[in-house]
């Protein structure tokens, strides 16, 4: 086998040359049929670009889903100010693991759709901010560009289209937080990483003042499919709501986890039990976070659900950036809970007070409560707080924080109560 | 805990049943060659390496060192923007960025000093002091902590006997705690230097342990 663990029900696109050490030579990815739908996109022309990739449907895979075609259209018509492109790699949510994948394994397909990103919001400069512990994914990407760079598919006069697209790897400094568009901003521009409210928005005033875009690796890497074959093809897979294919990271028991690339709508219990192998030495599984650490857990009575952006917004969670989290009956829930609460503290830029003290206190009560010296008035109390985090503060990692918080006592209320009456911990051998 | 029923090719050469080498799976004929100097300017901030061999007391930004600071500055509108990959070009030459190398870059971005200790205290990748030879970074965040990372982490501070943060006394290893490294699917991920090691149970401990200090895991 090849790459870890592939399905026979997966659909290849972005994660075709997964496996295979040659897609990351400039050569292979042209013999390929690679920068072609670069120079198709310079022939259409910015607008045509912005509908086509409109009517794809492709939605933001960094989080949000947000319509990217509807995104690049926000921004100014006629530049008469520079216009920055910026590529979010700064991928440090919890469970996902797909932007380093998609940029150590073919980094010229990122790259093309970075040059096309650019090309139809109108920028001449595109920066791919990596998050820095990415050294050896970052040392392939700038290698990859350099050769782009040498046989003209990136730089001056890209393949003699007259079109100037300049690309620039840049690594941060280690902060969860930077991976928030407008911290990535303020962190490039060598501030600090903290989030700035909004408006103006960063099609207004972005980097440097100037008006720019961020879209996520996954996001712009799709960008080179839909040009070459047209927004309809595109939408041959997935719903109305949920077009194209998507990378589903899955991590925790199961016998297979890694990467799959599956149409979106996919059914979240296939992805567990066929592409993944099942839960680990045939344990009965408990409960999945399906859309990495920032968004609510679901028990696995409502794992019965498609993966699609709608699909698992009605089983009553968020499909994020689809990183699969999956927990067998030996799982500890409150520990768990615990630890992604403590990321959330350790990574709170600090600006907000709600943020700042209330990850700490939340981390603090749920240690308490682990160490089995919690009472039963602290999940009111951390409920309470949860409220009180969100819809209040300048970005929405408070808002995450209280995510699987208040879902899991929600939804596992006896493994809090095990251990604030008995302090005696369910779950562990 | 269980064992960890699967072995991934990650970067630590579990390629079980995979027909790919580790070097394939790393990249490794990608990785780790570029020039001191930076190579092409679009990729001169993407350094540095955290190398094992590095000197404190080294003058920074000179040399080969200088034309990479140069091209980083060329990629950007403005001197302030350059600060980050500045920094990580000083922490690359000494393995830690003193107040004094903050000054330093303070003076060659024309900011204040006081400026770039805020940005640079903001970070967690910048070691404030100095760092053993190999900075081992174990990631507890929830996918590697479902498969064991407590115990992996365990058991490179027992292997070591330190505490965390501290370092080794021959000035080797130190041993930190990691958020998520984005490798979930490849658990217990573990960053030491530059490089991830991925799968890492605690039985990988002495062998990762001793082959960087025998210098066979490789420079990086
Ligand atoms: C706290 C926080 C962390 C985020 N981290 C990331 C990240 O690591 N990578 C990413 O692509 N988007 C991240 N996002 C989402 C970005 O703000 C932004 O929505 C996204 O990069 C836009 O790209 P897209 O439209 O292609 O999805 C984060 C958002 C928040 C609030
Ligand atoms: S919510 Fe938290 S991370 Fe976001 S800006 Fe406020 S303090 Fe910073
Ligand atoms: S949780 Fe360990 S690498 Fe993501």
């Amino acid at each position: 086998m090849a790459y870890p663990y592939v399905s026979d029900r997966e659909v290849r696109v972005l994660s075709r040359y997964f496996g295979d050490p040659m897609a990351r030579r400039v050569d292979t990815y042209v013999e390929r049929g690679g920068y072609q739908a670069a120079k198709k996109a310079f022939e259409m022309g910015p607008d045509a670009v912005i509908e086509e990739v409109k009517s794809s449907g492709l939605r933001g895979r960094g989080g949000a889903g947000f319509p990217t075609g509807v995104k690049w259209s926000f921004m100014p018509k006629e530049p008469t100010r520079p216009h920055y492109l910026l590529c979010n790699a700064d991928e440090s949510e919890p469970g996902t693991f797909k932007d380093r994948e998609l940029i150590r394994w073919d980094p010229h397909q990122l790259i093309e759709g970075v040059l096309i990103g650019a090309f139809a919001i109108r920028a001449k400069q595109a920066y791919i901010y990596c998050r820095g512990e990415f050294f050896e994914t970052t040392q392939v990407l700038a290698r990859a560009l350099e050769d782009a760079y040498a046989k003209g598919y990136v730089g001056k006069n890209i393949q003699g289209s007259g079109v100037d697209i300049d690309i620039t790897v840049h690594l941060g400094g280690g902060a969860y937080i930077c991976g928030e568009e407008t911290a990535l901003m303020n962190s490039l521009e060598g501030r600090r990483g903290t989030p700035r409210v909004k408006p103006p928005f960063p099609a207004a005033v972005g980097a440097f003042g100037m008006p720019t875009t961020i879209n996520n690796v996954e996001t712009l890497a799709a960008v080179p499919h839909i040009v070459n074959n047209g927004g309809a093809w595109y939408r041959q897979w997935g719903t109305e709501k949920s077009s194209g294919t998507k990378l589903f990271c899955v991590s925790g028991h199961v016998n297979k986890p890694g990467n799959y690339e599956l149409p979106l709508g996919f059914p979240l219990m296939d992805l567990i039990n066929d592409v993944c192998g099942g839960v680990r030495d045939g344990n009965k599984l408990k409960a999945v976070i399906p859309g990495g650490s920032s968004v609510p857990i679901l028990t696995a009575a409502e794992c019965d659900c498609a993966l699609s952006y709608e699909g698992v917004q009605e089983a009553g969670s968020m499909l994020g950036c689809a990183s699969v989290i999956v927990m067998d009956e030996t799982a500890d829930i409150v520990k768990q809970v615990r630890r992604m609460v403590q990321f959330y503290a350790h990574e709170s830029c600090g600006q907000c007070t709600p943020c700042r003290e209330g990850t700490a206190w939340m981390t603090r009560i749920l240690r308490r409560i682990e160490d089995g010296r919690g009472a039963e008035e602290d999940l009111d109390t951390l409920v309470e707080m949860s409220r009180q985090m969100t819809g209040t503060t300048i970005c929405v990692l408070s808002d995450s924080a209280g995510a699987p918080v208040v879902s899991s006592i929600n939804k596992f209320k006896d493994e809090y109560l095990a251990l604030i009456r008995r302090g005696e911990r369910v779950g562990v051998a | 805990m269980s064992e960890i029923p699967f072995k991934n090719p990650g970067w630590a050469g579990n390629t079980g049943e995979f027909d790919l080498t580790e070097e394939q799976v790393r990249g490794d004929d990608l990785v780790g060659k570029r020039p001191v100097d930076g190579g092409h300017p679009s990729g001169a901030a993407s350094y540095p390496y955290m190398v094992a061999d590095r000197n404190p007391d080294a003058t920074l930004f000179e040399g080969p060192y200088r034309e990479r600071f140069e091209k980083i500055l060329s990629r950007y509108p403005d001197k302030q923007a350059a600060l980050l990959p500045t920094l990580g070009l000083a922490q690359e030459i000494r393995g830690h960025v003193s107040p004094e190398s903050m000054d330093r870059v303070a003076e060659l971005l024309e900011l204040s000093p006081a400026y770039v200790r805020g940005v640079a205290t903001f970070y967690t990748m910048y070691n404030k002091q100095a760092v053993g030879r190999h900075l081992i970074q174990v990631c507890t965040n929830v996918s590697c902590n479902l498969c064991g990372a407590d115990e992996v982490l365990e058991a490179f501070l027992r292997y070591n006997d330190v505490e965390p943060g501290e370092t080794t006394e021959d000035g080797n290893f130190t041993v930190i705690e990691a958020e998520c490294l984005a490798a979930c699917g490849f658990p217990t991920c573990v960053q030491i230097n530059s490089r991830y090691y991925e799968n890492v149970t605690p039985t990988d401990v002495p062998g990762i342990i001793e082959a960087l200090r025998s210098g066979k895991a490789g420079e990086r």
